[in-house]
């Protein structure tokens, strides 16, 4: 029992500890390359469905204040629905109901794209899986 | 009595879930995101429970009593942020695996110094969203029961600190999970009763608004903040020992702590430089800032700033990070958007009822109150005070629920990223933080809590929210183009803020555009992002580390051949990247792979 104490490791671990490692917090984003393809894939098929998203959102908030203050509507001060006005009504039951229509229909869309890729497409994914420089590809 | 009652219950059980919560705490990651293992449901019913604060509970009432039925857009634009979030955000936030909004700029544009300007913007907007939570605990609590304003301050700061150095974000969790459950039933059904005992003469009188001119009883209005009134001619108090006394017409400066009784069926003083309830244009389903004769723009205005400022938040973006991956912090975003519609649905009715019980609140400008004046009004027995006690904890619980998010994310902001250290450092910032924001909501008492509060939405909308779209979705954004950009938000809107709170008088959509600047500060923000970027290189690992973002966690593996069946799919989120093993051993791997 000398007390002396060696570190066991394999070589793999040898290896990976004598490379130059970056030290601090930081380190440089590392994305396989068999993977970019799937990658870029994701990244336009969730540009396109959140764009769709806010534009339907957008409809909302731009239109239905615009149509309330033209008053595409006249009679809508006038007309009551159990003594309230239709035009104050309005910006409670019509924007809710909706928002929460657009968000459940926007997480269905982006989960479906994300299993579309684990399935669908690994075949089409495979072919262009090897190359390395999958940046400028279009993966779908 | 009955109101400490009340909030008694709501304070210690919060204590009781934040001790439970300090259980297996170790870690930094422990402390903020709790682990990661939070489930979706009780995610959002967290993420709710932090965003209903005060000015959710009170103010939009408050607002609606002041300013009128277009005040009702706030809550559209604070849900419509959840499906900005949940169409940009939420998902690719989740994966960069960063800590704070700090550590994800830091992760995706690898610059030290646009980490410490993150987490100035973080106390910035801490600052600005804090304060009024624990000023309005001060005033509702003075207002209910008759302790002065700085008992409920000191209070709301104790038991936040208290919960959150203990339990961190697990105990936060739990607390805010519970308080939303609890405030959605103690906003419900208090709403029902007041709707239903009003009668029929109060709930038609609510639907036909007239103007505010004369009191309709002995009207008893304490100022605990001074105001400057117009007198109109005729005007009378009521002195309990003298009788009637007529006040003299013209300009009257109340001083602070003044309780007068406004005679019955005398006119209402005026308040300089608001609209009185009920007033043309109080009906308009439309947000006319400050009366400048914009209604549209006005309502566009706030409605960019809510919506865009809300992905921007850092507690509400910290809580997405407790999301044990991508896909569950997507379904807490949509559920969010459903539980904070059923919310939103209820603050229309106290406000419509305010406005014809409680239209008195606007001279002292406390309508923040009227939610909790309310009872009072329609029930003076026991059933009106059981109400007011109710709605005074859910009140409580939204300070509380508001005031553990923010503080938890302005410590992280100080002892994460600006000045790194452990979790004891990040305990005794949570108390330093805590006690900072007692000391500046002390002599706040006379801010309106909406006001500052939306200017945190706005520094949010025009810093964080163009940080974060283009850093998720544009891969040649520069480090120097995201310095430029937030610095560029936060500089003019807090010149805006200062040039609206001190500058020249302005009119007509200047006006507008000075009190809510979002509607240009945010494009400004985004170009310069943009330009500044353009004008540079993206480093080479930029395009790695913005795709990095999309991929999900639990994909199958590229390496796996499909011949092996599905049992073979291989969890890539937790086990090491091919990636990040040696060249040798990679290229073993993709020949296998082939």
């Amino acid at each position: 029992m000398t007390g002396r104490r060696v570190a066991v490791t394999s070589p793999q671990t040898r290896l990976a500890h004598a490379r130059r490692r970056y030290r601090g917090p930081w380190r440089p984003a590392t994305l396989d390359p068999a993977e970019m393809p799937r990658a870029i894939a994701l990244h336009r098929a969730g540009r396109k469905r959140a764009v769709s998203a806010l534009a339907a959102l957008g409809v909302l908030i731009v239109g239905l204040p615009l149509s309330l203050s033209l008053s595409l509507w006249p009679g809508l001060d006038e007309v009551r629905v159990a003594g309230v006005p239709l035009s104050w009504a309005a910006i409670v039951v019509v924007p809710f109901p909706a928002m929460v229509a657009v968000a459940f229909w926007q997480l269905h869309r982006a989960e479906q794209a994300e299993r579309a890729f684990d399935t669908d497409s690994l075949d089409n994914f495979d072919k262009t899986g090897s190359s390395d420089n999958g940046v400028g590809e279009d993966a779908s | 009595m009955i109101v400490a009652l009340a909030v008694a219950p709501v304070v210690l059980v919060t204590m009781l879930i934040g001790l439970r919560g300090v259980a297996a705490m170790r870690t930094t990651s422990d402390f903020l995101v709790a682990s990661r293992r939070v489930s979706p449901l009780l995610n959002s019913a967290a993420v709710s429970g932090e965003y209903l604060s005060a000015a959710s509970f009170l103010g939009v009432a408050g607002l609606v009593v002041k300013d009128g039925i277009g005040s009702l857009w706030y809550p559209v634009g604070f849900t419509a942020g959840y499906i900005a979030m949940l169409a940009l955000v939420a998902a690719p936030m989740r994966r960069s695996g960063a800590l704070t909004v700090p550590d994800f700029a830091e992760a995706r544009l690898a610059s030290a110094p646009l980490r410490k300007l993150a987490a100035v913007v973080v106390l910035v907007i801490g600052v600005l969203y804090l304060v009024p939570q624990f000023r309005t605990a001060g005033l509702v609590l003075s207002v209910v029961t008759e302790t002065p304003y700085w008992v409920g301050v000191v209070l709301a700061g104790g038991v936040v600190s208290a919960t959150l150095a203990l339990g961190g974000m697990r105990a936060a969790t739990y607390v805010q999970a519970f308080q939303f459950v609890l405030k959605l039933v103690l906003f419900i059904v208090p709403a029902m009763w007041l709707l239903i005992q009003a009668g029929p003469d109060v709930r038609t009188e609510a639907t036909q608004p007239t103007e505010f001119t004369h009191f309709h009883e002995d009207t008893t209005v304490t100022f605990r903040v001074g105001a400057t009134l117009d007198v109109p001619a005729g005007a009378e108090l009521v002195d309990r020992d003298e009788g009637p006394r007529e006040l003299e017409s013209g300009a009257w400066e109340v001083p602070p702590g003044t309780t007068v009784t406004f005679a019955d069926g005398t006119p209402v003083p005026e308040v300089r430089g608001e609209a009185v309830p009920g007033a043309d244009g109080w009906e308009r389903p439309l947000l006319d800032l400050d009366d400048e004769g914009y209604p549209l723009l006005g309502t566009w205005a706030v409605l960019i700033a809510t919506m865009l400022g809300t992905m921007g938040l850092p507690h509400v973006i910290m809580r997405f990070h407790t999301s044990p991956d991508g896909r569950a912090a997507r379904r807490t975003a949509a559920f969010t958007v459903a539980l904070l519609s059923v919310f939103y649905l209820f603050p229309g009715i106290y406000g419509v009822l305010g406005r014809v019980l409680v239209p008195h609140l606007y001279l002292t400008g406390a309508t923040d109150s009227a939610v909790v004046a309310l009872p009072a009004q329609v029930d003076d027995g026991t059933a009106g005070t059981v109400f007011t006690g109710l709605l005074t904890a859910g009140a409580f619980a939204a300070f509380l629920a508001t005031s553990l998010g923010l503080l938890l994310v302005v410590s992280g902001a100080i002892s994460h990223d600006l000045v790194p250290g452990g979790l004891r450092q990040l305990r005794l910032a949570v108390v330093g933080a805590a006690a900072v924001i007692v000391l500046l909501a002390l002599p706040a008492a006379g801010l309106d809590a909406g006001t500052l509060v939306t200017w945190g939405f706005t520094v949010a909308s025009s810093t964080f929210c163009p940080l974060l779209v283009l850093g998720i979705w544009w891969r040649r954004l520069t480090a120097a183009g995201a310095l430029a950009g937030v610095t560029a938000g936060l500089v003019s809107t807090i010149g805006a803020f200062l040039i609206s709170v001190g500058g020249p008088d302005l009119h007509g959509w200047v006006a507008i555009l000075v009190a809510q600047p979002a509607p240009w500060t945010v494009p400004l923000a985004f170009l310069t992002m943009i330009v500044v970027s353009r004008l540079g290189r993206p480093a080479p690992w930029a395009t790695a580390a913005m795709l990095r973002l999309h991929l999900h966690e639990h994909r199958l593996s590229p390496f796996v051949s499909r011949d092996q069946g599905d049992g073979a799919a291989r969890d890539l989120g937790h086990s090491s990247w091919p990636a990040r093993r040696s060249s040798a051993v990679r290229r073993i791997t993709r020949r296998l792979g082939r």
